[in-house]
Order: structure tokens, then C-alpha cells, then sequence
């Protein structure tokens, strides 16, 4: 976009060689990320970019501006300077910051490797992103999104006010989409103003009678005496789910209407307005898909940055400091961090995988059994059989002449080709011709395949996880060896590390990484083991002491309240009930209660934004923990927590003010769950 | 569109949702500005959306350098869970105005319509080239005036020849005649021009002029003939020429303007005794720092001073002057002898003044008459103010506001204002700020004008 500037394009110049390196390491390692494109940006730029979520056109919006004032702030603060934002698209679109080192530059480049492979290979992000024939093409789409949005508010007969608020109601429900059946997301309506499911008339009786309605010509006063919305919905039962339904938006599409002040009734929409609510409702779906898997790709892009980077001295020896600067930087962010919680749960899989590689292999061993594994098996012997090869370890210029040996003998390891490359570019001092051959002194991993740089990375050779082997329990291996046939099928120990499997751990990653998402992911892989060596722990606000306190540090608990951070991105689930509420048109919301309560204000403010889009009354039904004073004070004087008492709830919007109800006790049990439980806080916290 | 339109339309919804005005003076977060930004809270700029209650919900923490123990207390970092390091969570977003724009929105919000008035003569500059002079370069030469000037001492002295020559013609009339006549008819003639033309005509025609009698008398004449006015003869005959003189020439130069910068000081005083305790002094800071921004943003330079004051008064800075608490007794007018002298750095005819106290009311014995108010009388200011910050209204043994309030309440350049809780604090503002601007006096100009050099304008 920049590429008229200079001083950018000088920049990007430098850069073009290590992305080019950056790739081709990438793609050794497995990676199969989507074609990249670098772009260098300056601060204000990059600022821009971030406020529009990493694209350079979206639809007219204030939020935009005060994402790009909120940014700004932070950058000038230096609170947090942004590196890179790079957008899943194919090709991806990566935006480096021009005033970051070259050694950043590198780091960057290498995350953002990652990052396209995770957009390309993540299941979860195809489904949203509806990566078709054509790719995701999301910045075309938002574009497109952004050129009808800007010519509906650019037209002399809306007001650009109303475009706006209706931007703002659709966006305060951006995550009540159904995130489980995203197919159904991309369905979007292509002739503005007409909803597919509803444009044809055999499926919504409604919609059918509707367009009778129409060819009547009548005058919207008789319309509306005559053939009023009651009247309407009397016959048109396709207003009312019978099934909750997840996708709020889509149902708000659908059937919602306008209130017209005016005539204080509800009105239908204008064309122009369903085709906002419905581009606004795709580009959620669009961004469902990130927000569902931060975690896990924020881990990914930094566990295979600090393998290029740190792993194979993408660095340089003077550009390796700042990098460290910058890992400490990311990774030491206070609070819990996706980058961090990611990063440690993907060596967690990686470190499992290899471990139940080896073990499944030391069982197999004669006379080995989980009982005697600690005692039988000389551990630090295995350790140091699960050294890598000391040519391919410290494969380079010097360990060529090995190299070419192990090449010889058909070894997998190494990369046959560039090895005898570089050899016949090798001068009579040893060193390589840079023209003749290729740089194996920057770049040593050129000399490798994958096999060989899993070697070199093994899990269990990495200092930090040299003890993992010696504190896996006697109940794992138990668990691994009654299902293990062909018990005995190595006569030594040695004999079986021989065919130790050093790729197991990223093959095990490259799985993972394509059919899991944050809440799988952390359901999954959130390990006892993990939440111990991480001092992990999870917090509840107590009533009775008044603060928040360390609640539980059981390894279910921390998955469970994490689960609850992910589960629809990390907000309550709120589905559409009825869409004919007492029979009057009223719309139903229900927020499926599974033990946490809403936050009532935003709750309010929300269902304002809800009626926007009904036109009529709407309703909103949730329980509520309710703790009498009475309970408090006498749990003040136990020091316990007080008993709260949970009650149905139903708020109600109609223009006005938002009032409370008691809720029907047949709707509290529809959206009541019984199984979940995300309270942690133990019985004698306060002792 | 474009980012610099989404950043206006920002504004626009933050200046929608900001914290009202009053409110944010009464309750809300005055220390999150400084004196060149006022920061108002932006309410719920941030759409809203189903969230859970935080408290019920919640949420996971690492520990650094060990497992923490159930039970031990956690500050949840903001923004946990969510967002990219760094990102700041939670917190609210202001909508920034400057002083200027906080003043404007001040005088809607109370209706008020304090006009400052320059004073110091910061500059002279030459303004437009509309004085002239009679001396000056050629190129200044004002050629449109030089030319009325002429055109006009021409008007003045043309006349109807022809006219004045038919009175030669009347019946037995002189020089002297005529000449009576075209005068009596308003005519710019000479004696001298008419004897000329009498002296012509007698020699075309043979004989003295006495003897022409085509015209029995003057009134016969008056009544067939009128003198062409000098305008149609001009359209007639063309203008043949403009008796230009050098004393018409005029010469343009620049004005001379005087700017004058409407400046201000504003003496800010505090009791600081031990009765002023935290909440008084929240008061006072609640009524002075939205005064203090107000003035800001009305004049083009203000200046603040800072006096505390128990027994004895000393100067502070701005960051000490709302927190500081002494021991000692109460002496006001001490702190007015400060006002006094700190005020002889700004002579009161090139600045405006005002000064600013507030206390619980509480002096020592009878200060307040026999010090305080001749003080307070003989120090010049736009004006005096006495904010009585006495929460649960006001104390028996504590005159002070109630006596300069009956010695000086009348006059148009004192003002006394009493809060006793935050509701009060906008109405006291109003008290004060609306005082100078009804009692302050009419001359209100911004810029004076002075001439110089030209004469006969």
C-alpha cells in the first residue's frame, strides 16, 4: 500500500531476504503456511491498522477512531508497542512496525510465518473465514462491506446517525452468533434487503403472506390497521424457534423490525438497513474465528518463533540479545497471557507426545514394566542416549564432512542435496563460496530435513524438560502399558531408543493445531502436571472478606474457570427463545444460566441495542444470585461465604425504561443448566 | 471516509456521551487532567454487550515464583484472559476537551457570560493601511482621495458662465448687479470674473452692458431661466479638468493597534488549619480547579498563585496547595497581607485579578473585621471570592463568610458562596463566576484603537 515511500520500501528491501529464509525454514519444519505478504509501516500507520483490525478498509465507524486514539495513546505511552499485525487471508497480509531492529524484524517475520500456517491449516478458521475455492478473501470482503456501508450513509435519504446506530446494536451482539454451526455464517444475503431463508415463500409462511400483503398495494395505514404484526404473527408460526436459537443475529435479520416513533409502531426495515445488520453479522463470523482461537494461535506463532529464531539463530549472535529482550517482553506480560498460556501448552503437547513416544518404546523393552520402569531403567542413560547426533546438533560449516557421511549412508536426517552443494562450494580454507553454494554458516538448518531439525529440537534433550521422563507416575505408565500388545519386542533399552521417534512431538502439534480450538485445546491439554509447573491458579471474589482470593489450585478447577474464559469467547450464551413472546411479537432472550450471573448494567444497555433491531418490546430472562443481608452478616461473623439465592429474573425494554419481572418458572427451566458448575471457591477458603 | 473521519465521528459520540458537565465537576475525577486538558469521562463509549458479572465469574492466575495458597488475597490484573500485552483493559476512556472549549461549555452549562477584558498592552502592530497622512512616499499617495479632494474644490468653484452672464443682459444692470444676484442665487462666482465678462461683452456689443436689456428685469429673468447644476454640466461637457493641489495629496499609512492581552491572575487561598479536613478539602478543590480551568480557557494568559494559610500564610505549588494540612490556628488575614504583596508583581491596570479563598469560616477573634476586609477593600481585583466549604453546613463559631458576606456583600466585586456537600459545588461556581460578570464594569473591549498622525477625519 506504502511502497511510493521511500524510506519503507528501503526497509522492506532488507527484509526481503529473510522472509524469503524465513519461509523456507518454515516450511522444513512442516509449516504450510499461506503465501505472505510484508508490508513495512510507520507507528501511525501500524496504529491505523490495529484500530481497524488489521485491515486497511472498513466500514465508516467511530469505533474505529477510538481504537485508533486508544492505540495511539498506548504507542506514545510506550505501553506497548506493536511489532507486527498480520491478517489471515490468503495470502496473509503482514504489517511490520518500520522502526522495529532488524533483529525484531526477523522475530516478526518468523511469528508471522507461523500465524499463515495456523489461518491456513486450523479447521476452525476455515469454517469461519468460509475458506472456499476462492480463499478466505477477507480483506475483499470487508471492503466490499465497507463500500456499501459507506454508500448507504453517503445516500442523501438515510442519515448517517441511523447507519451508525444500527452498526452499534448489530456490534454489541457480535458474539451472539452461533459459533457451532459458523457454516451457516457465511449464508449471508446477497440481495439486500431480501434474507435468503426468508425470500423463499414455501419455507416462511410468514414471508409468503407478507408478499401477498404487498401485491395488495395497499396504503401503509390500511396495511398497518388491518393486517397489523398481531394479526400477522397469528399466522406466521416461522417467527417462533422451537428450537432456542444461538444465532441471535441472524434471527434479529430475519424478523426483526424498525420502531418507528412516529407511528409507535414497528415498521419493516429498510433495505438499506438489512443490508448493514447483515454485513455487520458476517464480518462477527469473520472474527469469531480469531477471537475462538487466540490462545492457541498466539502460542503457536511463538513456540515456532523462539524454534527459528532462538533454535536455529534466525538471529544473529548481535540481534539474539534484543530478540531475548523481546520474547521477555511478550512472554512477560502480567496477568494471564494468551501468548504465554499458549506457548506452555503447545510444548506441553509437544512434551507429551515425544514423552509417550519413549515410554510407549521403554515398555516394550524385555522384563520392563511400569512397577519397575523408575528402577530397571538407568534414566540419565537415556538422557544421554536422546542427545542429538553431535553432527546434526551442531550442523554447520564444520560438521559438513560428517554430514556428507551420514548423506552417504542414506541417513534421513540430513538434506543430501545442500550438503553436497556446499561442499563443492567450499574453498581450499574450508569456507563456503557464498556464490557457489549456499549459506550454511547463517543458515546451518539448510543442511538438514525435518528429521534432522526434530533431532536437533527434541524435547526431552532441552535442558528444561531433561527431568520429564524421571516424573512421569507410575499410574501414567500403568495406564499406557495395559493397552500395549507386543510387549516385548526390544531385547535392550538402547535397541528401543535407537527407534525412538523424534518427530512425534510436531506431528502430534500439526494435528492439534488443525482440529482444535481454545476451548478443546485447554479441555485437552491442561494437565494436573501443567497447572502445577505453571502455579496456575484460580480466583473468586469473596463477599465476606471483601477482595478477590486464590480459590483453588486443582488442576479442574483452573480448567474449568478456564473454560468458562473461552467457552463463546469467554461471554454468556444467549439465545433466542421465542420470537412471539406472549403473544404479542415480543421478542424472548434467554441467557442460558450455567451458575455465573450476568453483569446486569451491560446486560441493559445491551437489551437496548436488542430492541433496535426487534422494533418491538424485548425480553431478556437470566438468574440471578441474590445474598439477603441477613445471610451476609451471619457469614461475616462464620467467616464462610454467604449463601446466595438464585432467582429468575426476566427484563423487559420497551423504549423506555428497562423494567424486571418475575420470570415464568417454565422459561427459568429452559434455561437453566443443572451439570455446570464454575464456582472453585472451597468450602473453608477463609480459615 | 477514512480514519480522519472515523476520529471525528468519534468525537462527536464521546462529546454525546461524556460525563455531563456538572456532574463531573460534582463527583468526578478531576485529578485524571492536567491544566491544558480537561479529561471527562467518556460513559460506556465501548458498545455493551452480555458479559458476565466479574465477581461471580471469576478467573484464572499464575503465580510467580510458586504455587499461591487457597485463601491468600489476588489483585485480578485488569484484563485478564483477554487482549494482547499491554492492552489496557478496562479502563475508561476520556473525552478531552482544552480549557477554551471547557470554558464555552461551562457558560452554556450555567448560563453564564464572564467577558474578560485585555488589559496589558502586549504589542503594537500595524493593522490595515487605513490612516493617512500628508506627508509620506509617493507610493502611499492615496490617489481616489487625492482625486475628490481636487474634484471637490472644483465643484466648489464652477459655476453656470452662461447663466451668470445673462444677468449682464437684464435691463439696465451693473456689474454690481449682477454680481449681487448670481450671490444672492448661491452662485461661486467673483466680482472680478463677472467685470470681466461685462467688460467682454461690452466690446462685442458696442456699448456699456448697462444698455443689454434682453431681460426687463432679474425676475423676468428668474422666472425663464435656472442655473444648470454643476453635476449635468460635468455629465455634459466631460470633466475638462481637476485643479489638483499639493495640500490634497494624502498619504496612506498603516493603523496603529494596540493589542491588549487579556490576562489574568488568579490567587488561589486555603485555609490549611486542622479543622480543614479531607472532605473540606476535597471542596475547596472542587470549586477551585474547575475555576482555575474556566479562567484558562477564558483568557488568553493566566497565571495562578497559590497561598495556604493557618496562622500564617505561605506560597505553595499547584501539585501541594490542595492536600496540604497544617496544625496551627487560623489568622485569614495573614494569608491576605500574602495576596497583597504577591499581587504588586501584577499592577491591576495590566491585569486582571482575582482572588480565590475558601475555608471552614473559622478566624481568629475579630480578624475578619479589623484585618480581613479592609484588606479586602483595598486590594484591587475584578474579584473576591470566600468559599465557605463547611460540610453539615456551618459552624456557630465560624463568621468569617457570614461577615464579609454583611460588610461587603453588596458590592459588585465580592462574592461569597457556601458548600457544604458535592451537589453544592456547581451552584457555588455559578455564584462566584456570575458576580464579576454582572457586577464588572460595561468597558469590555477586546482591542483598543488608537490614531496617530492623521488630522481632519
Amino acid at each position: 500500500m506504502r511502497d511510493e515511500r521511500v524510506e519503507a520500501k528501503r526497509e522492506a528491501k532488507t527484509l526481503d531476504e529473510p522472509a524469503a529464509e524465513a519461509r523456507e525454514l518454515a516450511e522444513r519444519l512442516g509449516l504450510e503456511p499461506y503465501p505472505v505478504r510484508y508490508w513495512v509501516v510507520d507507528h501511525d500507520e501500524m496504529n491505523e491498522l490495529i484500530a481497524y483490525g488489521g485491515f486497511q478498509r472498513r466500514y465508516p465507524h467511530w469505533r474505529w477512531g477510538m481504537n485508533y486514539e486508544r492505540q495511539a495513546k498506548v504507542d506514545r505511552h510506550g505501553l506497548g508497542k506493536a511489532f507486527e499485525i498480520v491478517n489471515n487471508d490468503d495470502p496473509s497480509h503482514a504489517f511490520l512496525q518500520e522502526s522495529n531492529s532488524t533483529a525484531d524484524q526477523k522475530a516478526v517475520i518468523t511469528h508471522v510465518e507461523a500465524h499463515a500456517d495456523f489461518f491456513a491449516n486450523n479447521r476452525w478458521f476455515g469454517l469461519y473465514a468460509d475458506r472456499g475455492e476462492g480463499g478466505p478473501n477477507a480483506a475483499a470482503r470487508l471492503e466490499r462491506n465497507a463500500d456499501r456501508i459507506a454508500a448507504i450513509a453517503d445516500r442523501p435519504d438515510v442519515d448517517r446517525d441511523e447507519v451508525e446506530r444500527l452498526i452499534d446494536a448489530v456490534s454489541a451482539l457480535e458474539d451472539a452468533i452461533d459459533q457451532h454451526s459458523p457454516v451457516d455464517a457465511a449464508r449471508s444475503v446477497e440481495t439486500p434487503g431480501v434474507a435468503e431463508d426468508v425470500s423463499d415463500a414455501d419455507a416462511d409462511p410468514l414471508a409468503a403472506i407478507e408478499a401477498q400483503i404487498d401485491e395488495l398495494d395497499l396504503s401503509e395505514e390500511v396495511r398497518r390497521d388491518v393486517f397489523d404484526d398481531e394479526w400477522l404473527e397469528a399466522r406466521g408460526d416461522g417467527v417462533e424457534p422451537e428450537e432456542p436459537r444461538p444465532d441471535v443475529l441472524a434471527f434479529l435479520r430475519d424478523h426483526g423490525k424498525r420502531y418507528d416513533p412516529e407511528s409507535g409502531k414497528a415498521v419493516d426495515r429498510e433495505p438499506w438497513e438489512t443490508t448493514v445488520v447483515d454485513a455487520v453479522r458476517e464480518e462477527a463470523y469473520y472474527f469469531a474465528g480469531q477471537k475462538s482461537t487466540k490462545v492457541m494461535n498466539e502460542g503457536w506463532a511463538t513456540y515456532w518463533e523462539s524454534v527459528m529464531m532462538g533454535g536455529e539463530g534466525f538471529a544473529g549472535p548481535d540481534e539474539f540479545l534484543t530478540y531475548a529482550d523481546h520474547m521477555a517482553r511478550v512472554l512477560g506480560s502480567p496477568g494471564l497471557n494468551p501468548y504465554k498460556l499458549g506457548f506452555e501448552l503447545w510444548t506441553h503437547v509437544e512434551l507429551r507426545a515425544a514423552r509417550r513416544d519413549v515410554i510407549d518404546r521403554l515398555l516394550r523393552v524385555e522384563g520392563v514394566t511400569p512397577e519397575n520402569f523408575h528402577s530397571w531403567i538407568d534414566l540419565d542413560a537415556v538422557a544421554e542416549a536422546l542427545e542429538p547426533h553431535p553432527a546434526i546438533a551442531g550442523a554447520g560449516p564444520a560438521t559438513l564432512d560428517e554430514l556428507a557421511d551420514l548423506a552417504a549412508d542414506g541417513d534421513p536426517r540430513v538434506d543430501a542435496e545442500t550438503v553436497d552443494r556446499a561442499l563443492s562450494a567450499r574453498t581450499d580454507e574450508g569456507a563456503i563460496d557464498l556464490d557457489a553454494g549456499p549459506d550454511v554458516e547463517r543458515y546451518p538448518w539448510k543442511l538438514l530435513t525435518r528429521e534432522g531439525l526434530a533431532e536437533r529440537h527434541y524435547v526431552l534433550s532441552r535442558p528444561e524438560h531433561r527431568g520429564a521422563l524421571r516424573n512421569v507416575s507410575r499410574e501414567t505408565l500403568a495406564e499406557r502399558a495395559r493397552y500395549m500388545f507386543d510387549v516385548d519386542r526390544y531385547a535392550t533399552v538402547e535397541e528401543a531408543l535407537a527407534e525412538v521417534d523424534r518427530t512425534a512431538g510436531w506431528d502430534r502439534m500439526l494435528e492439534v493445531r488443525e482440529s482444535h480450538n481454545d476451548v478443546t485445546f485447554v479441555d485437552a491439554f491442561l494437565t494436573d502436571e501443567f497447572v502445577r509447573e505453571g502455579n496456575y491458579f484460580t480466583y473468586e471474589y469473596s463477599r465476606t472478606a471483601e477482595e478477590h482470593r486464590v480459590a483453588s489450585v486443582d488442576a479442574d478447577d483452573v480448567r474449568r474457570k478456564l473454560l468458562l474464559t473461552f467457552t463463546n469467547f469467554g461471554k454468556p450464551t444467549v439465545v433466542v427463545l421465542d420470537g412471539n413472546f406472549r403473544n404479542r411479537g415480543e421478542l424472548l432472550l434467554g441467557h442460558r444460566y450455567n451458575g455465573v450471573a450476568l453483569d446486569e448494567e451491560s446486560a441493559k444497555e445491551t437489551l437496548k441495542r436488542v430492541f433496535e433491531l426487534w422494533g418491538r418490546p424485548v425480553n431478556l430472562a437470566t438468574i440471578r444470585v441474590e445474598y439477603s443481608e441477613k445471610a451476609v452478616r451471619r457469614a461475616k461473623r462464620r467467616g464462610r461465604e454467604p449463601e446466595g439465592e438464585e432467582v429468575g429474573v426476566r427484563f423487559q425494554y420497551d423504549g423506555g425504561e428497562v423494567t424486571e419481572h418475575d420470570l415464568d418458572p417454565a422459561i427459568r427451566e429452559r434455561i437453566e443448566a443443572d451439570e455446570v458448575d464454575y464456582d472453585t471457591k472451597p468450602d473453608d477458603w477463609l480459615a | 471516509m477514512g480514519l480522519t473521519d472515523d476520529r471525528e465521528r468519534f468525537r462527536e459520540v464521546g462529546e454525546k456521551r461524556r460525563e455531563d458537565l456538572s456532574e463531573f465537576i460534582s463527583q468526578g475525577d478531576l485529578g485524571r487532567s492536567d491544566p491544558d486538558r480537561v479529561k471527562i469521562p467518556v460513559k460506556i463509549v465501548d458498545l455493551p454487550s452480555f458479559e458476565y458479572d466479574r465477581r461471580e465469574a471469576g478467573g484464572v492466575g499464575q503465580g510467580r515464583g510458586g504455587q499461591p495458597q487457597p485463601g491468600q488475597p489476588v489483585d485480578p490484573e485488569p484484563g485478564d484472559g483477554e487482549g494482547d500485552p499491554g492492552e489496557e483493559g478496562g479502563e475508561h476512556e476520556y473525552y478531552e476537551m482544552d480549557p477554551e472549549e471547557f470554558a464555552r461549555e461551562l457558560d452554556e452549562e450555567l448560563g453564564l457570560d464572564l467577558e474578560p477584558k485585555g488589559k496589558r498592552v502586549i504589542e503594537e502592530v500595524e493593522g490595515d493601511f487605513t490612516d493617512t497622512a500628508r506627508a509620506g512616499p509617493r507610493g502611499t499617495l492615496d490617489v481616489d482621495e487625492f482625486f475628490k479632494r481636487g474634484l471637490k474644490r472644483h465643484l466648489a468653484t464652477d459655476f453656470d458662465e452662461t447663466y451668470v452672464r445673462e444677468g449682464l443682459f437684464v435691463a439696465g444692470a451693473d456689474v454690481d448687479d449682477a454680481f449681487a444676484w448670481a450671490r444672492g442665487h448661491g452662485v461661486p462666482v467673483s466680482r472680478a470674473w463677472i467685470a470681466d465678462a461685462a467688460a467682454t461683452l461690452a466690446e462685442e456689443h458696442g456699448e456699456p452692458v448697462t444698455a443689454l436689456d434682453r431681460w426687463e428685469s432679474f425676475d423676468a429673468l428668474d422666472a425663464e431661466r435656472d442655473p444648470e447644476p454643476v453635476s449635468r454640466r460635468i455629465r455634459r461637457e466631460g470633466l475638462d479638468s481637476v485643479p489638483f493641489r499639493r495640500e490634497d495629496e494624502r498619504f496612506r499609512h498603516p493603523e496603529v493597534i494596540e493589542k491588549r492581552e487579556r490576562n489574568v491572575v488568579v490567587v488561589n487561598v486555603r485555609d490549611a488549619s486542622g479543622s480543614m479536613r479531607e472532605t473540606k478539602r476535597e471542596l475547596v478543590e472542587r470549586v477551585f480547579t474547575p475555576m482555575d480551568w474556566y479562567l484558562t480557557g477564558k483568557y488568553d494568559a493566566a497565571e495562578f498563585r497559590y497561598v495556604v494559610h493557618d496562622a500564617e500564610a505561605w506560597e505553595v505549588d499547584r501539585e501541594e496547595f490542595f492536600g496540604i494540612q497544617s496544625g496551627g490556628g487560623t489568622r485569614i488575614s495573614s494569608a491576605y497581607e500574602l495576596v497583597a504583596e504577591i499581587l504588586e508583581e501584577y499592577p491591576y491596570s495590566e491585569w486582571n485579578r482575582y482572588v480565590f479563598a475558601a475555608g471552614d469560616s473559622e478566624n481568629a477573634g475579630s480578624d475578619t473585621t479589623e484585618s480581613v476586609i479592609p484588606l479586602m477593600e483595598s486590594i484591587d481585583a475584578n474579584l473576591h471570592a470566600y468559599v465557605e466549604t463547611q460540610p453539615g453546613g456551618a459552624a456557630p463559631n465560624a463568621r468569617h463568610a457570614d461577615e464579609v458576606e454583611k460588610a461587603l456583600g453588596d458590592a459588585d466585586d465580592v462574592a461569597v458562596a457556601r458548600v457544604a456537600e458535592p451537589a453544592d459545588v456547581t451552584d457555588a461556581i455559578y455564584e462566584i463566576l456570575s458576580t464579576e460578570a454582572e457586577g464588572g464594569d460595561a468597558a469590555s473591549e477586546e482591542t483598543a484603537t488608537a490614531g496617530r498622525g492623521g488630522d481632519d477625519r
